[in-house]
Formats: C-alpha cells, structure tokens, sequence
C-alpha cells in the first residue's frame, strides 16, 4: 500500500525489493490515483485479478509475504499494517513490524523475525475444496466486469463469496460496486457475524522483539 | 438381446464422443485470456486442438502424453478417448477432462462459452508444503512484467492493498 513509499526511501536498499499489488477489479481507474498521490517508486502493480491472493491464500488486505534471494518465503502475514492500528475494536499490525522488517534486511537468515520452511507452510491459510473453486469463479467474475458483462459479473460474485464467505477481497470487492450505504451495511453485518463467533477480523500477527 | 445392448452401447459411445465441431471459447488461466477459434460441440467439456491445448495452460501432446514440465498425463485415444479423440485426421483434446485428472478446479459459463481454470493443485505444492514462492508475470503501472523469478538474488516483500 502506498504507505510503504517513506518506509522504501529511507530503506533505500539496491537489493530489496517492495512489489505492491492493488486487489483491485476497477482496475487503474480505482487503484492507479491512490498510487500516484503516494509518488511509489517501488513496483506497482494493478491485479484486477487478485492473482496475487489467489496465489499466497490471502483473503484481506493488507497482507504480505517476505520472499528471501532464492525465492522462499519466509515470512507469510495478515494484516500488514506499518504499525499497530485499532480497526473496528481489534489492534492490528504491531509497532515491531518495521524493526521486524529492517531486522530481516540486515541480518537474512539470521533474523529471529523469519520462519522456517515448515513454519511458513503452517501459516499459509489453507483451502476447502469449496474455497479452492471460488478461485476460477471469481476470476470468471472479473472477466465479465471488465468486458461490461455486469449481470454474469455479479452472478460469479455471489457465487464465489457463497463458496469462500471468509474472503474478505471477494465480499469486499464485490460491495465496492454497490452504493457506499450498502457497502457500509454489508460490512459491518459480516464484522459482527465474526465478533459474534468470537473470530478476528485478521489472523493476529506474531512477533518477537527484535534483538538490535 | 445382445444386439440392442450393443446398440445403446454404440449410441451412449456417440452421445459420449462429440463430433461437431463448434464455435470458439475464452478461456482463462494463469492470468490470461485464451481465445480459441474452434473446439468440439460438447456442452460440459472443452475440446481443443493440440497447439491451443499449449496456449491454454503449457501442457504439450507427447507419444507418451500430454505433459507440462516433469508432469506426463497419458493420453492415447486408443485407451482413453474421454482425454484425446480424432477426427477427420485432427487430435482433440479435453481441456476439461485433463484438469479432472489433475484435479484442478474450473467454472464454465454455457451462454458465453467462457471457462475459466484454477490454478493445477500438483504447481501448487512446493508452496503449500515447503514455502516456495509461487512466481507470477503481471504488468506493473509502467507496462514492464514483474516476474517474482526474475527477482532472485534479492529479498521481496510482496505487500497487497486495495482502494475498497
């Protein structure tokens, strides 16, 4: 998110690399302002598709992967906030997650900040079949909103939000097309669904202290 | 009454085995939309040439398969005519059928002739099991492909947002 650009200047480090990746149907019209107001200078990438969701098995954003030089992930999380945040009653991200990063810049395998192979594997969220086809359907969605189909459009975003319905991106997305009153009430009818079962709105996020 | 048997048997093999060929299909996959400009009349299978086979999802029709990297799926017509069939001295083969091997899920919308693929659940293990990351070739703002593979030799943090 743009918010990362002051974090990459001060970084300024020739072998990192930020990719950020707008989840966004509307494409350059919805994301590409956002972009331009924050002057990124790192990658910026509009992913009408949510291929990157669909990907790593992200279902909100922001969310991000830490990928270390020959293509690992090390570090897999919801919620990436640059710092703590109180959203709708919950903290999310954490103060540590800067030093966290920078820590991992540093000091590469060593950091107490990355997880091992197995780890990552436990944190990457897993799929239902039902979930793993709401991956097609919503695709076949975003086809249809981009060829002005928006019938069919909405047709394969009712049905990909009834096979994934803890898919945030998906619900989320769809509402964004609705009027902002019915977004609103969408929403805040699926966060109290969630409080009510006593479930996060984001996986909460794991950190240690960081050791320098 | 073996000959009516054998009769239904020969009419159920028909019905099974498409012989028209019809108009195209789109079909998506990986990031891309496929256009294919011919496939086989058949209402709940895609039905390809070889070459649009490739263009698809990279699988490429061997003698001992239709395979993708070090993954071989076999398909003779003389085994398995629900994988690859010939017509008029053309292969067909079964988009469909090979991602029900594969188990890879896919949505078809009938009145478009749109099918759209997910991704191939054996690609997907070095990810889910080791934490390999999945590599993907998408368009940044600047019209340049950003491939994740292209990156090694650097640390990446993938970060998604969006304007909703």
């Amino acid at each position: 998110m743009p918010v990362w650009q002051s974090i990459y200047e001060e970084l300024n480090d020739p072998n990192f690399v930020i990719i950020s990746a707008a989840q966004d149907t509307g494409g350059e019209a919805a994301a590409g302002p956002i972009f331009e107001k924050a002057n990124v200078t790192y990658t910026a990438i509009v992913d009408v598709n949510h291929t990157i969701s669909s990907l790593y098995n992200f279902v909100n954003v922001p969310s991000a992967a830490w990928i270390d030089e020959e293509g690992r992930v090390v570090r897999i999380d919801e919620g990436t906030y640059t710092r703590a945040a109180n959203v709708l009653g919950q903290t999310i991200g954490s103060d540590d997650y800067l030093p966290a990063l920078k820590d991992w810049l540093k000091n590469g395998a060593d950091s107490p900040h990355i997880y091992s192979a197995d780890k990552v594997a436990s944190q990457i969220r897993g799929r239902s079949d039902e979930e793993t086809l709401a991956e097609p359907t919503f695709k076949m969605a975003a086809y249809f909103y981009q060829n002005e189909d928006q019938d069919r459009a909405n047709a394969y975003w009712d049905k990909a939000q009834a096979l994934s319905p803890e898919s945030w991106n998906f619900h989320r997305q769809d509402w964004s097309f609705l009027e902002q009153k019915d977004t609103m009430k969408n929403f805040m009818g699926k966060v109290n669904a969630l409080r009510a079962a006593e479930k996060p709105y984001y996986a909460p996020m794991e950190l240690k202290p960081s050791t320098d | 009454m073996r000959k009516t048997r054998t009769i239904a048997l020969a009419a159920l093999l028909v019905a099974l085995a498409p012989i028209a060929i019809a108009d195209g299909a789109m079909v998506l996959f990986n990031d891309q939309v496929v256009e294919i400009s011919a496939t086989l009349d058949d209402p709940t299978d895609l039905w390809v040439s070889p070459d649009d086979l490739t263009r698809i999802n990279g699988f490429v029709l061997k003698p001992e398969g239709a395979c993708l990297d070090d993954i071989c799926i076999v398909a003779r017509e003389d085994v398995d005519g629900g994988l690859v069939v010939n017509r008029d001295g053309a292969k067909w083969f079964s988009v469909t059928e090979l991602a029900r091997k594969l188990q890879q899920a896919f949505v078809h919308d009938a009145e478009t002739g749109v099918w759209s693929f997910g991704e191939i659940p054996v690609t997907r293990k070095p990810f889910l099991e080791s934490g390999m990351a999945p590599d993907f070739a998408l368009e940044d703002r600047n019209g340049d492909t950003v491939r994740l593979s292209d990156l090694r030799g650097k640390k990446v943090m993938i970060v998604t947002w969006a304007s909703w």
